[in-house]
C-alpha cells in the first residue's frame, strides 16, 4: 500500500519526473482538496518577541494552514522558522510561541517578511521530536544549526547563522539553480523529492494555488539547500540518470519510441518506492476550527505533519 | 555565439535588461554583464565604443556610454582613433546613440542620460563632455519641442539641469544672470529662460511676450493654479492637451474633485501608453478612444493580446490579432534558409513578475520575423481557445525539449531553430543525448538555439546553452537578432568586424 493510500489520500496522479542532477522531483497532480484559504490571504506579520511568530488569515470563511518549518527572513532583525506546521482560524491572527531562531547573534524582531523559505530538510528532521518542537525556546535549534552549517568554511566563525548559508554567493548561484530547474506542471498540488534515487521527502499542498506560491521556498530553500550542503561537504555521490543506449541505425521513428519509453520507464521506476515508506507513529498536536494536526513518523526514522479537514487529507509535508 | 578565449562576451552585453527572470534576481544578471562591459571596454576602447552602434537595449547602450563618458578619453593608450574617423567620433556615437533612442523610447533617453546623475545605480559623473551632452540634450531643439518636453518630464529634467551646472549656478540663472544664462543655455536656445524658471518651479511671468513661446508651460502653470484653488471649472479647461501623467499627478496632490474617467477622455497620451492603459481607462468607465494597432510594435501587440486573454478581457482581441497579422507580413524578413521553429513554452517560459510572459513574447516576436518557415512546434505550454476563436499556446508546464527536436529532425528541414532558456528538466540531458545521436548518425541539420532570457548561471556568457555544441544566441529582444550575428564576427575577427563598424559609423555619421 502506497503511503496515500495508508493517508487516505485518494484522486491523486504523477506528471512527468524532472531531474537535475542529484536530485528529482515527481510532480503530485490532483484536485483542490477541502475548503482552505488560499495562500495570498495567509501573511505573516511579526515577531513579537524572540520565539513566537505571528501570523493572520484575511480569509473570513476558511482556516489557513502555514506550511511546516516556514521560515522568514529580514534585514536588522533575527530570522525566524516555525517548528511544524500551523493552522488560523477564519479571519484571525494567532501566535506560535514554540518558534526557532535562526541566527544566534542578530539581534531585533521582525516586521513582515523580506524572505521566505522552509527549513533545510536535515533541521526539519530536528524538529520531529516533540520534545524539541514543543518547547518554548527559541534557541533550541542553534546547536542543530551550528551542526548543520559545520565543515562548509562560510568563513563565520561556525555561528548559527542560517542566512549565512542562504546569502553566500556562491550558495545562493546553486539554489537559484535548483528553483530554475523544476518547474510546476498543471494541476500539481505536491511532489516526491528524490536524491540519488531515494525519496527524502513528499509535499502535498491543498491545491496547484497553494504548490505555485510554496514551491520554490521547498525546491530551493529546503531540498536544494540540504543538497548543495550535502555536495560540498562530499556527502553525496555525484550522479545524474543513466540515459538510454539508442542503437546506431535507429531510425527518428525508433529514436522517438526509446526516449518516450524511457521518459515512462523512470515514472514506472520510483512509484515502487513510495511503497516502502511505512507509517510506524500517529501523534494528535492540534485541533483548530474544522483541522486538526497529526505528526507522523515513518520507519525510516522519517516523519512531518498531516492535516486533516474533517476526514479529508489536505495537507501533508515529509521528511524521510 | 563565438566568443574568444581572451574575451569571455557575448552579445548579451548590448542586450541587458535590468529586470529579474523567472528563476534570477536582476542583481546577479548586472553584475555578469557588468564584468562583460569592463572586459571589453578594458579590452579595446574604440571597439567597446563602435559596438554600441548596433542595435541593443536602451539600458545597455545607456551603462555603456556611461563608461565611456566616465572615463577620459586621452591618455589611457587604448583610445586610438581609426584613421578613417574623427578625433571627436566617440563624442559623437553618444550623441547618436542618445538621440537614435529618444527618437524611439524617450523615456528611456532620460534616464539615461540621468545615469550620469546617480540614476540606476551608477556613479555620478560630471564633466566637460556630460554638461554638454545634457545641456545641448534638452536645450538644443525647437521651442515646441521644447515646450513639450519640459512639461512631460519636468522633474527629470530639473535634476538633470541641477547636475550638470550645480546649485549655485542654477541659482544665479533664475536670478537672471543673463551672462550664465547666455554660456549655459542661451547658446542653445536664446528664448529658453522660461523653461529653466518651469522646471525649478518658479512660476514664469505668464504674460510675458518669452513665456508666449511656451504655450504648453503657460497652460501647465494656469492648471497649477487652478488646481491649488480648487476651481475644477478652470481645471477642465487647462487640463484639454495636457500629459495625462501630470494632470492625474495634480488631480491626485491637490484633490481635486474629477472624475479619471474624464481626464482619460480630455488629456494626452502617446501611442505606446494608450495600448498600456487600455485596461485601465477601461476600468475608469472613460470612453475609449479607438487604437490603431496597426501603428504598434509586435511585440506590444503579443504582449497586450497575452494579457487581454490571461485577464478575461476580449475586447479588440480580433483587431490585435489582425494587426499581428499585419505587421507580421510587413516586417523586414530575415531569412536563415528554410527552417522548423521550436518553442519552448514550460512555465519557466514565463518569465518573471517584474517582465511577465517577456521570454515567451520574444519568441512569437522572433517568429513573425523568420522567413521560410515551414513548421512551428511547441513544446510544453497548454493549447487555449480564445474568445474569438483561435487557439494559442501559453506556457506551462515541464521542459522535454527533445520531443520537439526528434520533431523537428522528421520533418527533414535544413534548419532547426530553438526558442528556450535552455533549462531542460524532462529530464536533464536528454536533449543533448537525442542531438549527439542524429550528428552522429548522419542527420544533418543546423542548429540553431535563440536564448531569451539572460543568465548569470550560465556556464560562460549570458544565456544557458542546451548542448555544447550550439552556442546559443542570448536575445532580449527579437529586433536583436541582427546584432546577435554581426557579434559572432566580432570576437572572431576583431579587425574585420572593426572596419565593418567604422564604415557603419560613416554611414550613421558620416566620415572624418
Amino acid at each position: 500500500m502506497s503511503i496515500f493510500q495508508q493517508l487516505g489520500f485518494s484522486g491523486l496522479g504523477i506528471g512527468p519526473v524532472q531531474s537535475e542532477d542529484e536530485m528529482t522531483v515527481v510532480p503530485i497532480v490532483g484536485p483542490t482538496r477541502g475548503d482552505v484559504a488560499s495562500p495570498q490571504n495567509l501573511q505573516f506579520r511579526s515577531t513579537t518577541s524572540y520565539g513566537t511568530m505571528v501570523f493572520e488569515n484575511k480569509d473570513d470563511e476558511r482556516e489557513a494552514i502555514v506550511p511546516s518549518n516556514y521560515m522568514v527572513r529580514g534585514r536588522g532583525a533575527q530570522d525566524h522558522a516555525m517548528s511544524g506546521s500551523g493552522i488560523i482560524q477564519k479571519g484571525r491572527s494567532r501566535s506560535f510561541d514554540n518558534a526557532c531562531c535562526v541566527e544566534e547573534s542578530q539581534g531585533g524582531l521582525l516586521r513582515g517578511a523580506e524572505q521566505q523559505d522552509v527549513l533545510p530538510l536535515d533541521l526539519r528532521k530536528a524538529l520531529l521530536d516533540t520534545g524539541i518542537r514543543s518547547r518554548n525556546k527559541y534557541n533550541k535549534l542553534w546547536g542543530k544549526i551550528g551542526g548543520w552549517l559545520r565543515g562548509l568554511n562560510l568563513g563565520r566563525g561556525g555561528r548559527a547563522h542560517i542566512r549565512d548559508f542562504y546569502d553566500a554567493p556562491a550558495i545562493s548561484d546553486a539554489l537559484e539553480n535548483f528553483a530554475a530547474a523544476f518547474e510546476p506542471v498543471e494541476n500539481q498540488i505536491g511532489a516526491v523529492i528524490l536524491f540519488n534515487g531515494v525519496p527524502v521527502g513528499i509535499e502535498i499542498m491543498p491545491s496547484s494555488e497553494h504548490w505555485e506560491v510554496y514551491w520554490k521556498y521547498l525546491i530551493r530553500g529546503c531540498y536544494g539547500a540540504e543538497l548543495v550542503r550535502l555536495k560540498m561537504l562530499g556527502k553525496i555521490r555525484p550522479s545524474a540518470l543513466v540515459l538510454p543506449n539508442i542503437p546506431e541505425g535507429s531510425d527518428d521513428n525508433k529514436v522517438e519510441e526509446i526516449m518516450d519509453n524511457f521518459a515512462a520507464h523512470i515514472q514506472q521506476e520510483l512509484l515502487p518506492l513510495l511503497e516502502d515508506i511505512q507509517i510506524k507513529t500517529q501523534t494528535s498536536l492540534d485541533q483548530t476550527g474544522s483541522m486538526t494536526t497529526t505528526l507522523l513518523r515513518t520507519d525510516s526514522d522519517g516523519g512531518g505533519d498531516l492535516v486533516q479537514q474533517g476526514d479529508e487529507p489536505v495537507y501533508l509535508s515529509l521528511v524521510l | 555565439m563565438a566568443r574568444t578565449k581572451a574575451l569571455k562576451i557575448d552579445s548579451g552585453i548590448l542586450q541587458y535588461v535590468p529586470k529579474g527572470q523567472f528563476y534570477e534576481e536582476s542583481d546577479a544578471q548586472f553584475t555578469a554583464v557588468m564584468n562583460m562591459w569592463q572586459q571589453l571596454f578594458k579590452h579595446d576602447r574604440t571597439l567597446f565604443s563602435l559596438i554600441t552602434l548596433l542595435n541593443g537595449t536602451g539600458f545597455s547602450k545607456g551603462a555603456m556610454n556611461h563608461m565611456l563618458l566616465a572615463n577620459s578619453q586621452s591618455g589611457t593608450g587604448t583610445d586610438i582613433v581609426p584613421d578613417a574617423l574623427p578625433q571627436e567620433f566617440e563624442a559623437n556615437i553618444v550623441r547618436y546613440n542618445l538621440q537614435k533612442l529618444s527618437e524611439e523610447r524617450f523615456a528611456r533617453a532620460i534616464k539615461n542620460l540621468l545615469m550620469l546623475a546617480g540614476g540606476e545605480g551608477f556613479i555620478k559623473v560630471n564633466n566637460a563632455r556630460t554638461r554638454k551632452l545634457i545641456l545641448e540634450f534638452i536645450f538644443s531643439r525647437d521651442n515646441k519641442n521644447l515646450d513639450s518636453l519640459a512639461v512631460n518630464f519636468k522633474t527629470k529634467l530639473r535634476k538633470l539641469v541641477r547636475h550638470a551646472l550645480g546649485k549655485q549656478t542654477v541659482h544665479k540663472i533664475l536670478n537672471e544672470d543673463e551672462m550664465l544664462f547666455t554660456k549655459w543655455i542661451g547658446r542653445y536656445n536664446s528664448l529658453a529662460l522660461p523653461v529653466v524658471e518651469h522646471l525649478f518651479d518658479k512660476q514664469p511671468k505668464l504674460r510675458a511676450k518669452a513665456t508666449g513661446y511656451f504655450p504648453l508651460i503657460r497652460q501647465y502653470w494656469y492648471m497649477k493654479k487652478a488646481a491649488t484653488e480648487g476651481n475644477v471649472e478652470n481645471f477642465k479647461k487647462y487640463m484639454k492637451g495636457m500629459p495625462q501623467r501630470t494632470v492625474i499627478g495634480f488631480r491626485n496632490s491637490f484633490k481635486v474633485p474629477i472624475e479619471l474617467s474624464e481626464i482619460y477622455e480630455k488629456s494626452k497620451m502617446s501611442d505606446r501608453e494608450s495600448l498600456q492603459s487600455e485596461a485601465a481607462v477601461k476600468r475608469s468607465g472613460a470612453k475609449t478612444t479607438e487604437i490603431n494597432y496597426k501603428k504598434h510594435d509586435v511585440y506590444d501587440l503579443w504582449k497586450s493580446f497575452y494579457f487581454k486573454l490571461l485577464s478575461g478581457d476580449s475586447e479588440n482581441m480580433d483587431k490585435i490579432a489582425e494587426a499581428i497579422d499585419y505587421k507580421s507580413s510587413k516586417a523586414e524578413k530575415l531569412s536563415l534558409g528554410e527552417c522548423v521553429v521550436v518553442i519552448d513554452a514550460s512555465r519557466s517560459m514565463a518569465g518573471s513578475d517584474e517582465r511577465k510572459l517577456h521570454p515567451f513574447l520574444t519568441s512569437l516576436s522572433v517568429l513573425s520575423i523568420l522567413d521560410d518557415v515551414k513548421e512551428v512546434i511547441y513544446v510544453g505550454g497548454k493549447t487555449i481557445e480564445t474568445p474569438i476563436g483561435i487557439k494559442v499556446v501559453v506556457p506551462m508546464n515541464h521542459t522535454d525539449l527533445w520531443k520537439g527536436l526528434i520533431r523537428a529532425v522528421k520533418t527533414k528541414v535544413p534548419n532547426i531553430i530553438v526558442l528556450s532558456d535552455g533549462y531542460e528538466n524532462a529530464v536533464k540531458g536528454m536533449f543533448k543525448h537525442t542531438y549527439d545521436y542524429f550528428k552522429n548518425n548522419g542527420r544533418e541539420f543546423n542548429l540553431i538555439h535563440m536564448n531569451p532570457v539572460f543568465s548569470a548561471e550560465a556556464k560562460s556568457g549570458t544565456a544557458r546553452m542546451l548542448t555544447p555544441d550550439v552556442k546559443p544566441l542570448p536575445l532580449s529582444d527579437y529586433r536583436h537578432i541582427e546584432t546577435e550575428l554581426i557579434f559572432n564576427r566580432i570576437l572572431e575577427n576583431k579587425e574585420m568586424v572593426k572596419a565593418l563598424l567604422v564604415n557603419k559609423y560613416q554611414k550613421l555619421l558620416g566620415g572624418a
